[in-house]
């Protein structure tokens, strides 16, 4: 109820936009929508976590890496299509994969993926 | 008339919205190094800072006592938050909590990779500053170049749609004859916001007065902003920084409020819990290593929240201090006796 009386009495007095002040020497704030996509790379052969593994998109430059625990997480902005694609780059360093591409549609905000790899 | 009524809402809403105080805008001074050496500079940063950066962990910590009510934007700020090299993983940490976040840069080392990387990570506003043509912000900035890596990072984080993305230009008696050519600049590489500040007479400027603006060059200041807001090109805009006296609603979209304490929180450096980072170190009101950031946030803040005490000096018996309640906490250092900058009536000055 008290954040109703603030948002009428802020547009009112025409400082609506004041709900989305940004401090003296700071950014404006983020309040845009994206979508979030995270989980975890594994061998399809022994189940263990797959580190290094490059998580490409189909935004110019957007990429991630799994860490130690296999786990990858990237932000992406909002889009009809999200194709994704796991490859193995360095090498045999943490095995040898083989490349997978996956298309997701639908995106509701936040994905969780667990990817299973083939040993080359 | 219609002024009046506005001006009155808007002091009842400042009012409940001081007495609800919910936390919207933390800054977290996360490295008090920097690249550069700003002759301005309101933190006074140096290339090897005596203060080592704050570990992610402990700032997680604190946040985490927050409850929050509604979205917070964490900012990232320094030093320069580019010298970071988990900056991308506090901000993957940062948006895993529900919060959202961004940094301010001076765009030397805000390459394409770091861009790409920083968007991945879930950065989702920036700020960069120019101060000025090549020549003046290379001087103020004091490094050679540092102009054509700002206009390069600029050019950049413009070409995002996804970013809330400005500019920020301190204005100073070296530049203020350039802002023309800087608005069709900014215009040509698609800039879409322009905020510009003052600089105070804190940090390494209050031993510089060649940088302060007299109330002449000030006024000129306010009329430049008032006329580009008219022509709806970009949303150029003067920092909430101070009260502006005549030119309050023609160069903002809404009356000052200084929200320091109020909305706006700060972790610094070395774990104090204060505002922006630019106010002095007295108003600091706890630390995180020893207090939870949240009990204070609820129960601190006294004298960010109740300006009363700022009547004193020139503010004791000024009839706009309703409007101006001091004006913007950071202009108060030292013994506070007297407010460092007071623009009430600059029009006939």
């Amino acid at each position: 109820m008290k954040n109703l009386i603030l948002k009428i009495l802020g547009s009112i007095s025409l400082t609506s936009v004041l709900f989305v002040f940004q401090a003296c020497y700071g950014t404006p704030q983020d309040m845009e929508q994206d979508n979030q996509f995270e989980g975890i790379v594994k061998s399809k052969a022994s189940g263990n976590v797959i580190k290094g593994i490059k998580v490409s998109t189909n935004f110019e430059g957007r990429q991630s890496y799994t860490n130690e625990n296999g786990e990858f997480s990237i932000f992406l902005p909002l889009a009809d299509e999200y194709k994704l694609t796991f490859e193995d780059v360095d090498s045999t360093v943490n095995g040898a994969f083989t490349k997978y591409d996956t298309v997701i549609t639908d995106v509701p905000g936040y994905v969780h993926l667990d990817i299973l790899l083939q040993p080359k | 008339m219609t002024g009046r009524i506005n001006r009155s809402l808007f002091r009842l809403f400042r009012k409940l919205e001081t007495s609800a105080h919910p936390l919207n805008y933390l800054f977290w001074e996360c490295t008090t190094r920097c690249n550069l050496s700003c002759l301005h500079c309101g933190s006074d940063c140096s290339k090897e800072s005596g203060i080592p950066d704050m570990p992610l962990p402990d700032f997680l910590r604190a946040t985490d006592t927050i409850q929050r009510n509604g979205l917070i934007t964490v900012v990232l700020t320094g030093g320069e938050p580019l010298l970071r090299r988990d900056l991308e993983e506090c901000g993957r940490q940062i948006r895993k909590r529900g919060m959202r976040w961004g940094i301010v840069s001076n765009g030397y080392l805000y390459n394409k990779e770091r861009h790409n990387a920083l968007l991945s990570a879930g950065m989702g506003a920036l700020t960069i500053s120019l101060d000025g043509l090549e020549n003046s912000h290379n001087w103020l900035r004091n490094t050679a170049g540092s102009f054509e890596r700002a206009a390069q990072a600029i050019a950049l984080a413009a070409s995002s749609a996804r970013l809330n993305f400005d500019v920020v230009t301190c204005v100073n008696p070296h530049n203020i004859g350039e802002l023309e050519e800087m608005y069709y600049f900014l215009l040509s590489v698609k800039v879409k916001a322009w905020r510009l500040f003052t600089i105070a007479p804190i940090g390494r400027a209050e031993l510089n007065p060649e940088l302060l603006l007299t109330d002449g060059k000030f006024s000129q200041l306010m009329d430049f902003i008032a006329s580009k807001r008219e022509l709806k090109q970009m949303d150029v805009k003067f920092s909430c920084e101070s009260y502006t006296g005549p030119y309050e609603t023609r160069v903002r979209d809404g009356y000052f409020f200084c929200r320091a304490g109020i909305n706006i929180g700060s972790i610094l450096a070395d774990g104090s819990i204060s505002a922006c980072p630019n106010i002095d170190h007295s108003f600091v009101q706890g630390n995180i290593y020893r207090d939870n950031f949240f009990e204070v946030w609820q129960h601190g803040f006294t004298d960010f929240r109740d300006r009363q005490w700022a009547r004193r000096g020139k503010c004791a018996g000024c009839n706009e201090f309703k409007d101006c309640l001091g004006n913007g906490l950071h202009l108060w250092h030292g013994d506070k006796k007297e407010v460092l900058v007071c623009r009430k009536g600059i029009a006939e000055r």
